[in-house]
């Protein structure tokens, strides 16, 4: 009796770990005749509408939106694991700083063939972010160029002139601290990329048939000792970016900032509903006054995942998506999207006032902003790896256990770690 | 039984062997061995759903872990094709011993498993007893209310505890501001694994309690009475009589409780995002194993799975065989 507990006391240990392994997907595609059926796999706001939208709107191709979770929270996961079991979605919502990492799993689909012709559509920023070599993976959706959105009543209230430089942003903590109130945020992972980005201190790079990884670059190091700066003086909210906390904070006043891409309008908006007409936009700090650079934070593509039988079909509804004037009005109703294709930037629904920001037209500030990010920047071939070590050393450091100069000096080595561990080749 | 005939014959057939009292499975000769096959037909069959079930849902993937552990993804260049999978047997294994972070989580889950097992179970042990006990009153209240949060699902009860552990709202630390002055640091380093503990021990101690209270149930209440007759109080009788016939429930809830805290995963991933870096990517096994997974890594994450599972298959091999010891 005891023998027979514990051998399956043993047995049952050692196999509900193995099954941690075992992943989970299922989505197959009849090929039928009629017209071709489509399945797209994604979770942004909007998607689920602009799916129904096209399939209203013509009868060659079926397309089938099935939400997953958010790319970063499991999405990006089962997607390559559908890839892996040969049962994947024709198309998928990935976002530009995977995509690399997507094509370096062998997960996506070239669609050149089909995707070529409509290159001009589309911002050139955009299409690189989507193009490897000579491949293209799939259409651009939307881009994220940054601002600094802030909560004017506060600035009214206490006087404060909306900072410019990024030295004016910090007198601004300043002020904001003597009033009880605090700066945005714990910047992680892309959100932290962001402010690279506009430094012009790039991640990666490709060098001839290696890559470079300069995440410790001495730009990178000068960004972190400003944040260390702010940090060290008690400027930034202790909520945690994303946590309902920091929801609150922007709601309530508490966390009067925040410099973030233009879709932050729309968490804004859906997660702080009670700093409606209090919010504002102006363009994002700059390092040296008059300079006018602006970085990048997010924007996806439709990508064609491995395996897809119908990938012209799938082609277009991606193309639709990203270029019909109809739907794309309601992606930017629903999630604040800012169109990868050139011919949208003049939508009526960008032209319009937004009570929630006091009726501004926001999106004016970002159509200054879109052409001054900063080019040169790569993605990685493996960034959710690099961005888990990422997070390990910016999590300490914004509580104060550790420093961000440490965060990048840890990522960069524990990158080229695992890149040349892989047989990657990799100059630093 | 009808087959009763084999079954002489079987064993006339052991004994002429010496293999005394073996069971009636032993392969006979000649003519029986179809009749015996018959009479395995059925219990085979009543084995079949179970059977495939088990082999393809746990064996299968065992071995499917086991064989990817084995090898090693291959890349060269940039690494934009496909990686390829090099046969290598022992290279994620080697890499996993020098893998400091590995085997710091190991050490991690090891630490908390030693501290919040004996205080977990010794506050079933306890709870059980009091209910047991003569002068217990409202039982079926108590019972339930301990059992209560067992039946919110592990990450539901994490993600509560992560708004009464947070760094900015925490009502913990409001009110412990207000009294005494100052609050409790969940996420400091050197606290945070015991901000965990003190989740999994709010979950699973009225389950374990259980556990031992029907085992409790199951005490002859003659020997009970005996003890009383010859006049040992609650505590005597607690301590001398219902402990040790517990036992074997105590044993089992430790082995299950091993395993747990080897597996730990729900609670410090969900704590993760508000633990400003003080649970890291790889703060325990598992977390670190589905890191390898995100990253794509999955042979490195099947090697990691399978240390842990033998580690653990060891652990609760030694563990039964201790408190065996000395018994029978």
């Amino acid at each position: 009796m005891k023998k027979t507990v514990m051998r399956t006391v043993g047995i049952t240990g050692a196999l509900g770990l193995g099954l941690a392994l075992a992943g989970c997907s299922g989505a197959a595609e009849p090929a039928a005749s009629g017209p071709a059926e489509v399945t797209f796999w994604g979770w942004a706001p909007g998607y689920a509408d602009a799916v129904d939208a096209f399939n209203a709107s013509q009868d060659d191709v079926v397309v089938t939106y099935e939400e997953v979770a958010p790319g970063a929270k499991g999405g990006y996961d089962k997607m390559l694991n559908a890839v892996t079991a040969g049962n994947a979605p024709c198309l998928a919502q990935v976002g530009y700083e995977t995509l690399t990492s997507f094509a370096a799993q062998g997960a996506l689909e070239d669609v050149s063939e089909f995707a070529n012709a409509n290159e001009d559509e589309f911002t050139p920023a955009t299409w690189s972010a989507v193009s490897i070599g000579d491949g293209v993976y799939g259409a651009p959706v939307d881009q994220g160029p940054m601002a600094l959105f802030y909560n004017k009543a506060v600035f009214d209230e206490l006087g404060i002139a909306v900072p410019t430089t990024w030295a004016e942003y910090q007198a601004a903590g300043e002020k904001l601290k003597a009033a009880g109130k605090s700066l945005s945020a714990s910047y992680l992972n892309y959100d932290y990329a962001g402010f690279d980005w506009q430094a012009e201190a790039p991640w990666f790079s490709v060098d001839g048939d290696s890559w470079k990884v300069s995440i410790d670059s001495p730009e990178g190091q000068k960004v972190a000792d400003y944040w260390q700066g702010l940090t060290d003086a008690g400027l930034i909210s202790q909520a945690p970016m994303w946590d309902q906390s920091w929801y609150t904070g922007l709601g309530d006043g508490s966390i009067a900032t925040h410099v973030g891409a233009v879709w932050i309008a729309g968490v804004l908006k859906g997660s702080a509903p009670d700093g409606a007409g209090k919010w504002a936009v102006a363009p994002m700090p700059q390092w040296e006054a008059g300079d006018d650079k602006v970085g990048n934070v997010g924007g996806s593509a439709t990508a064609v995942l491995k395996g897809c039988d119908n990938p012209e079909a799938a082609w277009a509804f991606a193309h639709a998506m990203s270029t019909d004037p109809d739907i794309y009005t309601g992606l930017i109703e629903a999630a604040a999207l800012y169109p990868a294709a050139t011919e949208l930037l003049d939508l009526p629904a960008l032209g319009e006032p937004d009570p929630y920001f006091g009726d501004q037209v926001i999106f004016d500030v970002f159509a200054e902003a879109s052409p001054l990010v900063t080019t040169g920047w790569t993605w990685g071939p493996n960034m959710p790896e690099t961005v888990g070590f990422l997070d390990d050393g910016l999590g300490k450091a914004w509580s104060g256990k550790s420093t961000f100069a440490d965060a990048l000096t840890s990522t960069q080595q524990q990158t080229v770690d695992a890149l040349e561990a892989q047989g990657l080749s990799v100059a630093e | 039984m009808h087959t009763s005939s084999t079954r002489a014959v079987t064993t006339a057939d052991s004994g002429r062997r010496g293999l005394g009292r073996t069971g009636a499975g032993a392969p006979a000769p000649g003519g029986t061995a179809r009749r015996s096959g018959g009479r395995w037909r059925t219990p085979l069959l009543f084995l079949l759903p179970f059977g495939v079930l088990f082999i393809a849902m746990y064996l299968v993937p065992i071995v499917f872990a086991f064989v990817q552990s084995l090898f090693t993804l291959q890349r060269s260049g940039l690494g934009l094709e496909a990686p390829t999978l090099d046969f290598t047997p022992l290279a994620n294994y080697t890499r996993l011993l020098g893998d400091t972070e590995f085997l710091a989580s190991l050490g991690r889950v090891a630490l908390f498993g030693l501290v919040q097992v004996p205080v977990m179970l010794g506050l079933a042990l306890l709870l059980a007893l009091l209910l047991d006990s003569r002068s217990a009153r409202g039982k079926g209240f108590f019972r339930l209310a301990a059992f209560l949060p067992y039946a919110v699902p592990g990450v539901i009860a994490a993600v509560m505890w992560s708004f009464l552990y947070s760094p900015v709202t925490s009502p913990i630390n409001t009110l412990l501001e207000r009294v005494v002055g100052t609050g409790i640091p969940f996420f400091a380093p050197e606290i945070v694994l015991w901000a965990v503990a003190n989740i999994v021990t709010w979950g699973w101690t009225g389950y374990n309690m259980l556990i031992i209270y029907s085992s409790l149930q199951t005490i002859p209440a003659e020997t009970i009475e005996a003890a009383r007759l010859d006049g040992a109080g609650p505590a005597r009788i607690a301590w001398s009589i219902k402990i040790p016939m517990v036992r074997p429930a105590l044993v089992l809830t430790a082995v299950f409780s091993i395993i747990g805290s080897a597996q730990l995963y729900n609670e410090p991933k969900v704590l993760q995002t508000i633990s400003g870096g003080a649970i890291s990517n790889t703060f325990t096994p598992l977390m670190a194993a589905q890191a390898q997974v995100t990253a794509q890594n999955y042979p490195y994450a099947a090697a990691q799975s399978v240390v842990l599972a033998l580690l653990v298959g060891v652990l609760s091999f030694t563990f039964f065989k201790l408190t065996n010891r000395g018994e029978r």
